[in-house]
């Protein structure tokens, strides 16, 4: 891994090499997974949980239909998509292996067994075969992901030709006072109730920094289409603090 | 279930996989516990039945 060496990326607002942010955000969910869930229900009141459930209304999950949830963590998307899809399969891949293993021990998971498969997994370099999946998700999770554009390609490549993107991802509020609002409860709030809650005020620090500098809502949406993805389109999420980006394949 | 050690929704899984380098087939190394890609010359383990297909993780064939 040495073409990437003289490359930088942001590990929230530090610039750091891109060799390096893997294994940074491998340190931050590694050190938040058992608390993760929870930490996500203070930090957003609860709202995230609707924000997943306007997830599943637009991707209208079917039976029969295989996902790839990348970024899949604890599991929080795919037991969503297999509740409402029925009989359905899906792939859990996520850089952190104790996030899938703490997913795993869920009792969603172990009721389920046969229809999940967990799988540690880079993005940007998945080990699935070409049109492999009907549908592809990634909540909160791009915005961690080294190169995006990358991710996105990878994507395409192992959906189906009729396959469905799916991206669920904290975005920018398209109205300056109400950013203001929202950016001085995520930087003093946030990292306050990470040392309270996971005793790890860093990596909630490292999450409100991440945010703020993920491409706008049209920024991404034109990584969609680059990456191939036809009718792209995205649905605001409580005024754009987060946004749900959908893309097909055709 | 089969005679096998390896549930059958876990060889399946298995089986989906591909080597995330070159793309090509793996074959699982029961005995090991690993993927092996012979084209990237790299074996990925499996932890308590999540494999871990990154490159970083994977042992180097250099043998």
């Amino acid at each position: 891994m040495t073409d990437n060496t003289d490359n930088t990326t942001h590990f929230g607002f530090q610039t750091v090499p891109e060799s390096e942010k893997a294994g940074r955000v491998q340190g931050v969910f590694g050190s938040v997974a058992s608390k993760y869930d929870i930490m996500n229900d203070v930090m957003s009141v609860g709202i995230h949980r609707i924000w997943k459930d306007a997830m599943m209304d637009w991707l209208a999950p079917r039976a029969g239909q295989r996902l790839l949830d990348v970024a899949g963590g604890t599991g929080d998307i795919s037991f969503r998509f297999l509740k409402r899809a029925g009989n359905a399969h899906a792939t859990v891949l996520d850089l952190t292996e104790p996030m899938l293993v703490e997913g795993r021990k869920r009792a969603e998971a172990t009721q389920k067994a046969d229809q999940l498969d967990w799988v540690v997994g880079d993005a940007m370099k998945l080990p699935f075969d070409d049109n492999t999946f009907d549908v592809y998700t990634i909540s909160f999770g791009i915005r961690n992901v080294t190169r995006p554009q990358e991710a996105l390609n990878e994507a395409y490549r192992v959906l189906k030709p009729g396959g469905r993107l799916m991206v669920l991802e904290f975005s920018q509020i398209p109205n300056a006072s109400m950013q203001w609002a929202y950016d001085r409860y995520s930087f003093n709030v946030i990292p306050v109730m990470g040392q309270i809650i996971a005793n790890d005020r860093d990596s909630y620090q490292y999450l409100v920094e991440s945010i703020r500098k993920f491409p706008d809502q049209d920024t991404f949406l034109n990584m969609v289409r680059q990456a191939g993805f036809e009718n792209a389109k995205y649905r605001n999420l409580t005024m754009g603090v987060a946004c749900l980006h959908s893309g097909w394949k055709i | 279930m089969t005679d096998q050690s390896v549930p059958a929704f876990e060889r399946r899984m298995l089986e989906a996989l591909i080597c995330p380098v070159t793309h090509s087939t793996l074959e699982y190394d029961a005995a090991a516990n690993e993927l092996v890609s012979p084209g990237a010359r790299l074996a990925f383990p499996i932890r308590e039945g999540i494999p871990i297909m990154l490159v970083d993780e994977a042992r180097k064939l250099d043998d």
